[in-house]
């Protein structure tokens, strides 16, 4: 008895040590991370907030863009959202219900899903120049809004394919049996219960990929910016034919050629900029949990 | 082995003539042939893998959703097979209800979970509708219990209340043969209880079959059983008979406890 006792003893202080070790370093990498994007926030709203006024949100800029403010692109930028949010959401969300219902039984629904997940995986880049050759060119849309959209719907479904079908998975099978059990049909069964069921996690894939469309110039370079704006913003049928300026553009073209823009402004831009997909990213969380507490 | 087939005293409701399946070339299932008399609860009964839950969801083509099944024989109700390539798969669902062993209430409100049938199926809306939903919901014993707070979620009753919530959505959709999975075994004493008393009080109106692995239950429950192994039916009849004088050896070690 004594001797495992002894044994047992051994093996225990090295499990403690051993423990203490990995406790350790995983929580140094963590902390590391998060203080890496915390510094990263930081110096942008260090340098960003003094420039973020009314003005400065709300007004286009003026004097050969030395002064004024990002309103037009701020708007540009949130109309490209929209857009891209209308079209994208029901085309990813069919296109993931397709995937998780006749995924696994056809050969080419898997070679679908593999491609998808190509897409989705495509530098933002190539969806800028194919939507400069087809929506642009082909369908002689130019340089517009309408571009735009077209392009970053395109560069959003993928990534909304893969959640929706992702989150179609979670759904217990218990509760499709339930479906069935009660004489639904397989669509009555999709939509009544598991896309309910799976809405907080579709609602999260359609966030994160329109989060990540805002802040990406590459997709609306070639298709849908002007560098600047300085018209007073009117919304109409034309504006669909014609270029908008946006955030991400403005900070790369304003960047590029130092002098014209003043630093503080891309500063300020920048801040606007995460402002908006920490935004974004809130109010996405908010209805999330609240989707959740509702029934489950 | 050949099955003991006493004729039952009441009318049939639903009969399976050498009914078989196999998953995956397995056989589950084999040639079975049983018929439930009307307005009665039958048990199923027999040691794990003998075949009953796959026999229960024989009855409501519940083995279509497993993909290698492969299911030989008939079901008749009133004559007419249910595996006809013909029949609508939902009016059979809608006649033949079932319960799962563990309750899966749907995450929306109790209300919800019980007018999704009626409203489905026959288009109820309204008044009309909250009658069928307050009619299922007291013969599920749960009216009382939930009349106040209808429209919480289902998934906020406790597991009894939740299984007797899928009863009732079941019941709503106004079924004859109500199919029940061992309903009691995620439970606990007094909801087991509750249930039990539930399918007694339904088995005067209804064609009830119960699955169980819990011996004394069938023996409280249930006008008729069936005993199962290996996937054979080995003895079948009335549950006083069964468990008082069962015919066959393997039946009567099962019973008296020897194995399972």
């Amino acid at each position: 008895m004594a001797e495992w006792e002894v044994l047992a003893a051994r093996r225990d202080a090295l499990r403690a040590r051993k423990n203490a070790l990995l406790t350790g370093a995983f929580g140094a990498v963590g902390l590391a991370t998060v203080l890496l994007v915390f510094a990263l926030v930081a110096i942008i709203a260090v340098n960003g907030a003094p420039t973020i006024s009314w003005e400065f949100l709300t007004q286009p800029p003026r004097e050969g863009m030395s002064a004024g403010g990002v309103g037009p692109m701020i708007f540009g930028s949130i109309l490209l959202m929209l857009g891209a949010f209308v079209m994208a959401t029901p085309l990813g969300v069919f296109g993931g219900v397709c995937l998780a219902e006749y995924g696994e039984r056809s050969r080419l629904m898997r070679l679908m899903h593999a491609s998808v997940a190509a897409l989705a995986g495509t530098p933002p880049i190539v969806y800028g120049l194919f939507g400069l050759a087809i929506f642009v060119l082909k369908f002689h849309f130019g340089v517009s809004l309408l571009a735009g959209w077209c392009t970053l719907t395109l560069f959003c479904v993928p990534a909304i394919v893969l959640t929706t079908e992702a989150a179609l998975k979670t759904v217990p099978a218990a509760l499709i049996d339930g479906g069935l059990a009660l004489g639904l049909s397989r669509w009555q069964t999709l939509w009544r219960i598991a896309l309910p069921y799976a809405l907080p996690g579709i609602f999260t894939g359609v966030i994160l990929s329109l989060g990540r469309a805002v802040g990406e110039a590459t997709p609306v370079l070639f298709t849908a910016s002007v560098y600047y704006s300085t018209a007073e913003t009117k919304l109409g049928w034309e504006t669909l034919r014609q270029p908008v300026a946006n955030l991400p553009y403005y900070l790369a073209e304003g960047y590029r050629q130092p002098g014209v823009v003043p630093e503080r402004f891309i500063w300020g831009a920048c801040l606007t900029l995460i402002m908006l997909t920490l935004l974004l990213n809130a109010g996405a969380i908010l209805i999330r949990s609240r989707m959740r507490r509702r029934y489950l | 082995m050949i099955a003991t087939m006493t004729t039952p005293k009441q009318k049939t409701a639903i009969e399976t003539i050498d009914l078989s399946v196999a998953y995956n070339g397995k056989m589950a299932l084999k040639g079975v042939s049983l018929a439930f008399p009307e307005n009665a609860v039958t048990a199923l009964i027999g040691p794990s893998g003998c075949g009953k839950s796959t026999l229960l969801r024989a009855l409501n083509r519940m083995n279509d959703r497993i993909p290698d099944a492969e299911i030989s024989g008939r079901v008749l109700i009133d004559g007419k097979d249910i595996y006809d390539r013909r029949v609508n798969l939902t009016r059979l669902r809608r006649e033949v209800g079932m319960v799962f062993q563990k309750p899966n209430p749907f995450p929306m409100s109790i209300f919800e979970n019980v007018a999704l049938g009626p409203r489905l199926h026959y288009g109820l809306r309204g008044r009309a509708l909250q009658e069928v939903v307050e009619d299922a919901l007291r013969k599920a014993a749960l009216w009382d219990e939930v009349k106040d707070e209808l429209h919480k979620s289902g998934l906020a009753l406790s597991g009894g209340q939740q299984q007797r919530l899928c009863i009732a959505r079941m019941l709503a959709v106004q079924p004859r043969i109500l199919l029940m999975d061992e309903p009691c075994s995620a439970l606990d004493p007094i909801s087991t209880q509750k249930i039990e008393e539930l399918i007694t009080e339904l088995g005067t109106r209804y064609t009830v079959i119960v699955v169980t692995h819990n011996l004394q239950q069938a023996a409280r429950i249930s006008h008729y059983t069936g005993f199962l192994m290996y996937g054979e039916l080995v003895e079948w009849g009335e549950t006083t008979q069964i468990f008082e004088r069962p015919a066959r050896p393997e039946t009567e070690d099962y019973i008296r406890g020897r194995f399972g």
